[in-house]
This record gives C-alpha cells, sequence and structure tokens, in this order.
C-alpha cells in the first residue's frame, strides 16, 4: 500500500517537473516581452514629449543669430548666424530656435547646453515673460560652477532675444519646477531680463499657453514669498 | 585673536568667509576625483590667515563637511554690522590657473519706509559697493594668474542676492586639473589677492552710523 502510494506521488511530481520544463521558458519570454512594452512605451512618451519642434521649410529663411560659447575661454558667449526657416509665431518660433540651440554647434567644444537636454515646453505670457521648461539633464548634467551655469543661461537669453522680439523675461523651469540653482549656482528662482524693450502685444501668443493668466502665473510667481533682512546698518537676524 | 586696532577700529573689520557646498553636495567634481567643496574648505584656512594678517576678524559659514543652505549663509553675514561677504568656488570650466570675481547683476530694491529690505533682494543696495571690492580684488587677481579677466564680473550668484554686505564670488579654474597640486600652488595667491583687496576696500565702506541710513 505505502509503496503504491509512493509510486503514485513520483508520477505526480515527475509531471510537475514536466509540465514547469515547458511552461516556465514560456512564462520568462513572456514577463521580457512585458518589459519590453513597457520601456518602449516609457521611451515613446518620453520622445513624444521631448520631441523637437519640427522646422518647416515653407516658413520663411531667416538669419537666425544663436549664441553658443566664444571659443575665448573667458566665460563670454557669441553669435553663430545659421539660416534658419523660422515661424512667426513667437512660441513656435522660440521652440525653433531653443531647439536648435540645444541640439549644439559645429564643434562641439562650444556647447553651453548639455546634449542631452531637452525643451519639454514652452509657453510666452502676454506680459512679455517666457517660461521655458527644460528637461533635468539641463541641471545634472551641466558643467557645474558659476561661469559655466551663467554662460547656458545667457546662449538662451541671448537667443530669444536675437530672435523672439515678443520675450522680455525669461523663466526658467527644470522639468516642470521651480528649482533654486540651475547646478548649485546660478540664480533660477527669478526672471532673467531679456530685452527691455520687447514688442509686448496685448497677448503676446495663444498659441500653447495655459488656459488663463491665472494658471501661467502660478507656474512661474512674480516675486519669490518675501522675507525680510535688515537694513544695512542695523543687524539682521533670518527670519 | 583681535589687536587693539581693530577693536576701535570703526567700519569694516568683520570678513564673512563662505566655503561654499558641503555635505553631500560636492559641487562641482574632477575626473581626478577632486571635489570643489573640499578644495574651498582649504582654502578658506588660507585666506582667514590672510585676512587675520590685515586686521580682520573672520567668521567662516562652515568649519567641516556641513552644508549650511544659502539663507543661513547669508544670515550669518546679515547678523553683523559692517561685514563684507566673501565666497569661494572652484570652477568646472575656464583656463586652469585662473581666478574670476563675480557680483550679484543689479537688483530692484525692494527697501520700505521702515528701512527693512526683502530678504530676497537683500543685495540690491549694496551692488555698486560689492563692485568696488570685487574689482579690488579681480585686479590682484589679474596681477597673479595669468589669463584672468582685469574687471570683475556680474552673475545671478544665488549666494549673494540674500546678502545684506558687500560680497563677491572667488572662482578658481578648476577642478578638470589633472594634479591637485596645481590647485593648491594657487591657494596663497588667491588667499593674499582677497586679503589686500578687502584692505583696500576697506576705507571707501563707510558704515552708516544712524540707523534708516542707506550704504
Amino acid at each position: 500500500m505505502m509503496l503504491r502510494w509512493r509510486w503514485w506521488f513520483l508520477g505526480a511530481l515527475f509531471f510537475a517537473v514536466v509540465i514547469a520544463a515547458i511552461y516556465l521558458p514560456i512564462l520568462r519570454r513572456n514577463i521580457k516581452q512585458a518589459a519590453k512594452l513597457q520601456q518602449r512605451s516609457e521611451e515613446q512618451a518620453r520622445r513624444e514629449l521631448t520631441q523637437p519642434t519640427v522646422i518647416n521649410p515653407s516658413d520663411p529663411k531667416v538669419k537666425a543669430k544663436l549664441f553658443w560659447a566664444s571659443g575665448a575661454d573667458d566665460g563670454t558667449v557669441s553669435a553663430v548666424v545659421v539660416d534658419l526657416p523660422l515661424a512667426n509665431d513667437p512660441v513656435l518660433r522660440s521652440k525653433q530656435v531653443l531647439n536648435t540651440l540645444l541640439a549644439g554647434p559645429v564643434d562641439m567644444e562650444l556647447r553651453t547646453l548639455p546634449p542631452d537636454a531637452a525643451l519639454l515646453a514652452f509657453y510666452l505670457l502676454p506680459d512679455g515673460t517666457a517660461i521655458a521648461d527644460f528637461s533635468e539633464a539641463l541641471a545634472t548634467s551641466i558643467p557645474s560652477g558659476i561661469e559655466s551655469e551663467q554662460m547656458a543661461v545667457d546662449s538662451i537669453a541671448k537667443t530669444l532675444e536675437s530672435n523672439v522680439p515678443q520675450v522680455r523675461r525669461l523663466k526658467i523651469l527644470i522639468h516642470g519646477q521651480e528649482v533654486e540653482t540651475l547646478a548649485g549656482h546660478l540664480d533660477l528662482s527669478q526672471t532673467f531680463l531679456v530685452n527691455a524693450n520687447a514688442a509686448v502685444g496685448p497677448r503676446a501668443s495663444n498659441l500653447e499657453a495655459p488656459a488663463s493668466t491665472t494658471e501661467a502665473q502660478q507656474l512661474t510667481p512674480v516675486a519669490a514669498p518675501v522675507k525680510l533682512a535688515a537694513s544695512p546698518d542695523k543687524p539682521a537676524s533670518k527670519p | 585673536m583681535q589687536t587693539s586696532d581693530t577693536l576701535t577700529r570703526p567700519g569694516l573689520n568683520v570678513v564673512v568667509l563662505d566655503p561654499a557646498h558641503g555635505g553631500t553636495d560636492l559641487g562641482a567634481r574632477g575626473t581626478g576625483g577632486i571635489h570643489e567643496s573640499d578644495i574651498v574648505l582649504e582654502f578658506a584656512a588660507q585666506v582667514r590667515t590672510a585676512l587675520e594678517a590685515q586686521g580682520f576678524q573672520v567668521v567662516q559659514t562652515r568649519q567641516g563637511n556641513a552644508n549650511p543652505s544659502f539663507d543661513d549663509r547669508s544670515a550669518m553675514a546679515n547678523a553683523q554690522r559692517g561685514a563684507i561677504f566673501v565666497t569661494l568656488h572652484i570652477a568646472s570650466t575656464g583656463t586652469p590657473g585662473t581666478a574670476r570675481v563675480y557680483v550679484m547683476n543689479d537688483l530692484p530694491s525692494g527697501a520700505d519706509a521702515t528701512g527693512l529690505i526683502p530678504w530676497d533682494r537683500a543685495q540690491a543696495p549694496f551692488v555698486s559697493l560689492s563692485r568696488k571690492l570685487a574689482d579690488q580684488v579681480q585686479v590682484l587677481l589679474a596681477q597673479r594668474f595669468k589669463g584672468s579677466p582685469a574687471t570683475a564680473q556680474t552673475s545671478s550668484v544665488r549666494q549673494l542676492r540674500t546678502t545684506a554686505a558687500p560680497a563677491i564670488a572667488v572662482e578658481i579654474s578648476s577642478v578638470t586639473v589633472e594634479d591637485r597640486g596645481q590647485l593648491d600652488h594657487m591657494a596663497p595667491g588667491v588667499a593674499d589677492a582677497i586679503a589686500r583687496g578687502a584692505a583696500a576696500f576697506r576705507p571707501t565702506y563707510v558704515v552708516p552710523a544712524n540707523p534708516g541710513e542707506r550704504p
């Protein structure tokens, strides 16, 4: 009786091993495929999000000025004139010039922005404040330092100033967030003056701008929360 | 140790020295394992000695591997009467062996009738004084380190914005040097330039005698 029960048990065990041997590779393949699919969809989403604005060849070609490092190793940027078909709409035009700027100059040594950085979104508020939202790589891949961070902002601001006359100020966001510094040095909590004489109209652009001004202002508060420091003549304590 | 001269002299006596970064924030990193946060601390020790030799009292924002916030560092300067603020940095870029001094861009002043100025624009009334100090130090750095600019530059350095005192950032190039000794070799020259620049600036900085007066 005991011997028969043992044969039954061994038979069942053998059957289970055979089933497992057939099923496990299939299961492993399915898991790998599922992971690949998920990875692909994430990549696709990111690519769609950061996809450079297509330059339309039918747009009028203009001599765009793009600012990269001057090469003098003195922390300055200088203009390179490039023939680009640019849209008339200021938001689209800004995206086109910034994506070309991000693509980099012919001489990669003159880059001011990391090669893996991408422009995620660009808005232009009615008062001429441009909001440029860059991927995290702008902050994490840029060489840390006052000079390098200042050059990055200078190249963005001067490129906008030269090609998009509607931009008065620039606010830089990283991955949709307001950050204190670019990479530990340069202050990103404030806006940068791009062009004090910008041609600001009643509504600079309605393309891809947030639904309302109020919504836009939430993205970029006009001023950081105010704390008070004492005047120079009396000692101050941190609030 | 203070001399009787420093105790009695009115005006600028204190230098708040800020070795940037620290703690988990290593700052700029070189391929040879050089970290900005370590080097600036060593530079600060030499700058401190040179400043004390000029009769200044030195307050350091960090002594070891701590990382006070930007506001905490500024608060150390803002709590002093008649101090200047010097923040030390090592760049990732620039010609190795050069040094640059930065001052804050012009800021809109937000002072009200009470004489209080907004914390986030604390540097506004001091920008022109900061520029004077920066130029004094930059000239001395340019004499010692060839290839350095002759005049100070402006930049929106976060640390400077909330500092209610003449404030400068000194940035040395760079962490990309193959031999760390190249940077160590610069420390005495940088220290001397900062100390002599601060001493030359001292007579031009008149600390307001009465509350409510602007610098």
